[in-house]
Formats: C-alpha cells, sequence, structure tokens
C-alpha cells in the first residue's frame, strides 16, 4: 500500500533497547562503578547535600555559612546524612532522592558562630509621615567540609 | 534671694549634633553630587537607599530563580532538550535537585549534566510509550475501518 500523510504517526517512533541486554549492561556498569571505588581511582569528589533547608554543592576543604543557629559546639564534627549525588571526574552517583548512607559518609566541623552584619529594614510613605527602621542581625553558623567518602556497596 | 537670669545661661543645648549626622552621612558618601556631603540632602536619598535594599532582598531571590531557569534552559539545549522537557522529566524520576545546584552542576560540571539530561530523555521516551499504550484498539468496539493489506 502506498504510503501517505496519514500511515504512520505524525510523532517520532520511539524504541527502547532490550530489557534483557540492558540488564545486563547495567550490571556491567555498576561492577566497573564498584570495581573503580573499591580501588580509589577517582580524585576530589563533589557531593550535593540538604542542609538547613537549602541545597549545596560541596567539595572538601569548603566553607559554608548557614543562615541561622546550629545546636553543636563549635569544633564538633557533624555527618551530613541527606546527600542527593556525589560525582568524581569519571562517575556520578544520583540519588533518587537520596543516595543510602551506608553509600556516602560526609563530615564538617562546626569553625565559627557569629551573627550577620546588620541589615537595615526600613519602611517609608512619602507624604504621610511614615517611616519605620528597624535594624537587624540574623545568627549564623560556619561549617568547613572535611572529607566526602564512597563505599563501593553498589548493587 | 531668687536667681532670675541663672536658667537663662543653664538651658539645654544640643552638644552631639556632629555624630548625629554623621550617622546618616556615613551612609551616604559613596552617592554622587551634592547628596554625599549636605545632610538635608543624603537624609532623603539614605532613607530611598534604605527601603530599596528592603524591597529588593524579597525580589533578589526572584531574580536568582530565573536566571538559573534561564542557564538550565540554554545548557539543556545544547544536549537536544527543552528547559519544561528537562525540569518535567527529572522530576518525574524523583531526583530532586534545585535549580540553583543544576544550574552549578552546568557551569562546573558538564559531564554530570550530560549525565542527567541522558536520564531525563530516557524518562520522557518511557513516558511517550506509555501514553501510547499497547497500540490496539478497545475491546467492544465494532470498527468500521476496512485495512487492506
Amino acid at each position: 500500500v502506498a504510503k501517505t500523510s496519514l500511515t504512520s504517526p505524525p510523532w517520532p517512533e520511539v524504541k527502547l533497547p532490550d530489557p534483557v541486554e540492558e540488564a545486563k549492561y547495567h550490571a556491567e556498569v555498576v561492577q566497573k562503578v564498584n570495581e573503580m571505588i573499591a580501588a580509589g581511582q577517582y580524585g576530589r569528589l563533589f557531593a550535593v547535600v540538604h542542609f538547613a533547608s537549602k541545597q549545596w554543592k560541596i567539595t572538601s576543604e569548603d566553607l559554608i555559612m548557614m543562615d541561622n543557629v546550629l545546636e553543636a559546639e563549635c569544633g564538633d564534627r557533624i555527618r551530613m546524612e541527606k546527600v542527593l549525588l556525589v560525582g568524581a571526574d569519571d562517575f556520578t552517583l544520583i540519588g533518587r532522592p537520596l543516595l543510602g548512607k551506608d553509600l556516602v559518609r560526609v563530615e564538617a566541623t562546626v569553625i565559627e558562630k557569629t551573627e550577620s552584619w546588620p541589615k537595615i529594614n526600613m519602611r517609608f510613605r512619602k507624604r504621610r509621615n511614615y517611616q519605620k527602621k528597624k535594624i537587624i542581625m540574623n545568627p549564623q553558623t560556619v561549617l568547613r567540609i572535611n572529607t566526602i567518602e564512597i563505599f563501593p556497596c553498589l548493587s | 534671694m531668687v536667681f532670675l537670669s541663672a536658667p537663662r545661661w543653664l538651658r539645654s543645648r544640643l552638644t552631639d549634633r556632629f555624630w548625629r549626622v554623621q550617622e546618616v552621612l556615613k551612609y551616604a558618601r559613596h552617592f554622587r553630587g551634592r547628596k554625599n556631603r549636605c545632610y538635608k540632602l543624603a537624609v532623603r536619598s539614605v532613607h530611598r537607599a534604605f527601603v530599596k535594599a528592603t524591597k529588593a532582598r524579597r525580589q533578589k531571590k526572584r531574580i536568582l530563580r530565573a536566571l538559573w531557569i534561564t542557564r538550565i534552559g540554554a545548557a539543556s539545549l545544547e544536549h537536544g532538550l527543552k528547559y519544561s522537557a528537562f525540569i518535567s522529566n527529572l522530576m518525574k524520576s524523583q531526583v530532586e535537585l534545585n535549580r540553583k545546584v543544576i544550574a552549578d552542576l552546568a557551569i562546573y560540571e558538564p559531564k554530570t549534566f550530560k549525565s542527567l539530561a541522558a536520564l531525563a530523555h530516557r524518562r520522557r521516551q518511557e513516558g511517550f510509550l506509555a501514553a501510547l499504550g499497547d497500540g490496539k484498539e478497545p475491546e467492544g468496539i465494532f470498527s468500521r475501518i476496512v485495512h487492506h493489506y
């Protein structure tokens, strides 16, 4: 039968690869990455961590400043548990949405707890004799990321 | 005796006018023109500057988010995806990265961003296949279309 404009649908045909072959390929890749992690063939690791209701992209020897109080003394070591992504030069581990705690370990130390610079909050309405001025100083905490470690327990 | 001229000498006088004026002028030193020197002009400018700073602190969040979205859209176009397809498929694959971090990855970790784009692309194809269904007609329907083979 001749091909007209309505023989095939106007959207491009989508073909997914064979599931059996794909499973084999996935297992191979996972095994290779496991070997690489076990052998330690990665350079600097970076991680995306969810901390203090914000997401941070961090590496080791990084400084982080949070705009709130942390209930830990200066010099305490902290382990950050909500890791969303870990990457090195050759591979990335993407969590859906989080990575397991037995896979990554991110350690940080509390360095200083200060107040922010005095921010001025001012409201003014012209010709109405209305003005208010308030000086706000938020407490801040500075953390230093010590290490990011990964362990070869992929499956 | 009542000394009547003593209260005339001992009236209260403002002694720290200089410092009160400096408190306002210190915020105006980097302004342009006479409003960085003259108090009357500086007071108005400094108040307007404070109010603008207060409002800008709320707008900064909106502006930065728009910037991240533009950057993510540009980076995903390099990999053949639009911003809407990229973000929607990433969310459907349960990857909860926010726009700030994805924009940083697009700038500093191009390989990671490419893998995220590939993940979104694959999820998009799977979505298309799931929407198309089996390709068979539903049961109980008597079709009058005659198929010529």
